[in-house]
């Protein structure tokens, strides 16, 4: 599989914001440990200043995306970058279904934002395969 | 369908039902009889940020003005709602408990709290705001939040 067609993933960007440090945690957990081969990290902020590698990435790929308040600005920039949101995910929405894993912090999410942030990224995991499994056999093997 | 009224600060719009009463916390109070609806005033709501969870006390409760009604779990704060008025949890919105989101988006409507049988007159106790009161001190709230 080459660079361009992994999934790619874009958190949100938003500073300052438990729920944006827990999505930003749990995609680079998916990048480093958990499907590095599969999916790109592309920084919202590239989309936003139009950046030509990281439109590129989005139009080339199925992207999922993680939101961290419904503003969903992830969701939205691919959306306008020529993208497709094959998945968007709410970290508000994956806490719902972990009432246990409360995030705070924000420089350092606590050990239930962590907690938070591993499950979320097990979802995305997931919902990574699950593209993959849809996307035309050549494209899977070229 | 209830009338509003509105304040716009920034890129925020809050609305305030004219068919309801406000506790200075932010909890409004809809009489209907002998028995009122609480909920979470639009303001508030606001902002608390998104609800992520809410706990209302069971029904059958006995609740004085003051006393903790509910809590709200936002993205941002953890709140505990003093009820409104004093009396018996009559109901509480059992669809909180799966969409809580309802608090955000229908504030004055599906997302009312608990409903709270009052005895007579259950909105004539101290301390509710008019519409137009709580749109006051909203405003002042609002300004202090940001800063001007």
């Amino acid at each position: 599989m080459n660079e361009k067609e992994r999934v790619v993933i874009v958190p949100c960007s938003g500073i300052g914001k438990t729920y944006g440090s827990v999505s930003r945690e749990a995609a680079y957990r998916v990048v480093d440990e958990l499907r590095p081969e599969e999916s790109q990290l592309v920084a919202l902020s590239m989309l936003v200043m139009g950046d030509e590698t990281a439109r590129e990435a989005v139009a080339g790929s199925p992207a999922i995306t993680i939101d961290g308040c419904k503003l969903a600005c992830a969701r939205k920039m691919v959306q306008e970058s020529g993208g497709t949101v094959a998945q968007d995910f709410a970290v508000l929405d994956v806490y719902r279904r972990y009432r246990k894993f409360k995030p705070k912090g924000i420089a350092e999410l606590n050990e239930g934002g962590q907690q938070l942030a591993q499950a979320l990224a097990e979802e995305v995991s997931q919902a990574i395969d699950d593209v993959q499994q849809e996307l035309p056999q050549g494209e899977e093997d070229a | 369908m209830a009338d509003y009224l509105e304040y716009t600060l920034d890129k925020f719009t809050f609305k305030v039902a004219t068919d309801c009463l406000y506790s200075p916390a932010g909890v409004w109070v809809r009489a209907e009889g002998d028995r009122v609806a609480v909920g979470v005033s639009d303001f508030l709501g606001q902002r608390s940020g998104d609800v992520a969870f809410v706990d209302v006390v069971p029904v059958g409760t006995v609740v004085t003005a003051g006393d903790e009604l509910a809590t709200l779990e936002t993205i941002k704060v953890d709140i505990e709602l003093p009820a409104p008025v004093s009396g018996i949890v009559a109901a509480v919105n059992e669809k909180l408990e799966m969409e809580a989101e309802v608090i955000n988006q229908d504030p004055y409507g599906e997302g009312w709290l608990a409903i709270i049988e009052a005895g007579d007159r259950p909105t004539e106790q101290a301390g509710l705001l008019s519409p137009e009161a709580y749109l006051e001190q909203m405003k002042r709230e609002a300004l202090e939040e940001l800063g001007e």
